[in-house]
């Protein structure tokens, strides 16, 4: 995301970015009036998103996704476990999500970032509470069963942000789900106590009677997928999928996060000067449309 | 296996990546991927001390390397690790030129995203190109090897599999161009002719993967020319 001038004299450029740092809302302001953003784009269009599979080779199931300079990997790790009393079908997931210090100069080690608990949480219950409506849900917890009341699948989800611009849990749910779609069982048997063990990869050809329970390497089935979209208020604009330095400047968010079948599953607007009116709402969720 | 071995040891080690400018939050970072070992290292600064720190004349480094909770083959706790932070902090600080940047810090974070084998050197060797991609002053790149003693055998550049059966480690952190060393550790059993060898071994590699590091900086800075 380089200067957006490429004027030929260079003082004039210095005068440009040192405006930039010292009044940065008046600096985007003065855009938002050319309706266009300081990094070339018109106020509605999301940055380029790219999504990459298997980046993870000793997880089950993992992506990496990228929106613009924001990225996020995702891994998942499954692990034999046994359900609990009150549902002995069900599996069950742990999401976790991480902002190593790596990711941004704000976050220092061993002080955790602000925004890490707040997106942390918004993505488990993005994921979740689908789960509990059973007819919506984007994973049926049944799926993760392996014997009734006896053993199930622990889903361990961990994301980590790589490198953070904005738009943190928009980047980090599309890499949640991808991560899921790229989910594989691995292969268990029974061993000779009765009690249902992961088979590596290796010993799976195995002669000593040891059958695999689950013979082909099953995927997981997602019922519903959800997309979220993050917009920022300022006045009367909205600005789709924020930058971090407009994120910091424009403090007023709103995320909206839609099925694919364009059902309302969450929406959030975390405070902020600006009021959302109905319309930048119903503008929010259009643009999340045109982007689907 | 031994086969496989001996054909390792003639082309060295695993296949070595670098790339620069994996983090855009940061001044500098790099991205270094030798055979399963993957990891990304930023680094941010020079910028203020923290306010406890006592006034200094020169400048200091700040090291933290962590690993993520998928990066051993067993889900771990992705917590920081001190003992390779502090090794960091020595392998680095005799190449960085401190007094280029007085009363400020430079802090190099590394995350260890796959462990692979031999993940303290690869930390350390991508750590000095992140540092360069930052425009930190260095009297040299830190290039570093390690080398795993398996009864007879040296094995150079190690995986996962080859550290957990070995007698004894070494490893060399050196600036290949002027042949110094900033790090040397050993542990395990050695006998002092198996040692030189291995000394030998490792300052060849590291002159090796210096000259790669070298050529990834220079790639990078041709690109950006354009």
């Amino acid at each position: 995301m380089g200067p957006m001038n490429d004027s030929s004299d260079l003082s004039s450029e210095m005068e440009v970015d040192a405006f930039r740092r010292l009044f940065p809302l008046r600096f985007h302001e003065r855009h938002l009036l050319e309706s266009i953003r300081p990094d070339g784009r018109p106020l509605g269009r999301a940055r380029d998103t790219t999504l990459a599979f298997g980046a993870v080779a000793s997880a089950d199931g993992s992506a990496l996704a990228k929106i613009g300079c924001t990225t996020m990997l995702a891994a998942i790790k499954m692990e034999v476990m046994t359900p609990t009393v009150e549902s002995p079908n069900e599996g069950c997931i742990a999401v976790e999500f991480h902002m190593p210090p790596i990711c941004s100069p704000t976050v220092r080690p061993g002080r955790p970032a602000e925004v890490a608990p707040v997106v942390s949480k918004q993505l488990s219950d993005t994921i979740l509470r689908q789960v509990v409506m059973t007819f919506s849900g984007m994973i049926d917890l049944k799926d993760l069963s392996l014997v009734n009341g006896k053993a199930a699948w622990m889903a361990y989800l961990d994301i980590y942000c790589l490198d953070a611009d904005g738009a943190l849990f928009d980047t980090a749910l599309l890499s949640a789900v991808a991560a899921f779609c790229h989910l594989k069982f691995p292969m268990v048997s029974l061993n000779d106590d009765g009690r249902v063990v992961v088979v590596s990869g290796e010993s799976k050809g195995g002669k000593s009677g040891k059958e695999a329970v689950n013979k082909e390497q099953r995927k997981l089935n997602l019922i519903s997928i959800p997309f979220s979209l993050t917009c920022t208020l300022h006045n009367n604009y909205i600005l789709a999928d924020p930058t971090a330095e407009e994120e910091s400047i424009m403090e007023t968010l709103v995320t909206v996060v839609l099925d694919s079948s364009l059902q309302l599953v969450s929406f959030y607007k975390p405070g902020g000067p600006v009021l959302a009116f109905t319309s930048a709402v119903m503008v929010s969720s259009d643009l999340q449309k045109a982007i689907i | 296996m031994a086969d496989l071995r001996l054909l390792r040891m003639r082309c060295y080690w695993r296949l070595a990546v670098f790339r620069t400018g994996a983090v855009n939050a940061a001044s500098g970072s790099a991205y270094a991927e030798i055979g399963d070992t993957k990891v990304i290292v930023s680094v941010f600064g020079p910028r203020e001390s923290k306010k406890a720190m006592m006034y200094s004349d020169i400048g200091r480094l700040n090291c933290n390397v962590s690993y993520t909770t998928f990066a051993t083959p067993v889900r771990g706790q992705g917590s920081d690790n001190k003992e390779f932070s502090s090794m960091l902090h020595k392998a680095l600080e005799g190449a960085i030129i401190l007094d280029s940047f007085p009363k400020t810090t430079v802090d190099v974070f590394a995350l260890v995203l796959e462990s692979g084998g031999s993940d303290l050197p690869v930390v350390i060797s991508c750590a000095s190109v992140a540092l360069a991609d930052a425009g930190i002053m260095m009297y040299d790149l830190v290039a570093s090897v390690s080398v795993s003693c398996l009864g007879k055998n040296l094995v150079i550049d190690p995986v996962l599999e080859e550290e957990s059966y070995q007698d004894g480690s070494l490893m060399i952190s050196s600036m290949p161009s002027r042949d110094e060393v900033t790090q040397l550790t050993i542990t395990g059993e050695w006998s002092t002719a198996k040692i030189h060898e291995a000394m030998m071994l490792c300052l060849d590699a590291c002159s090796k993967l210096g000259k790669i590091m070298r050529s990834c900086l220079k790639e990078a800075a041709l690109a950006s020319q354009e």
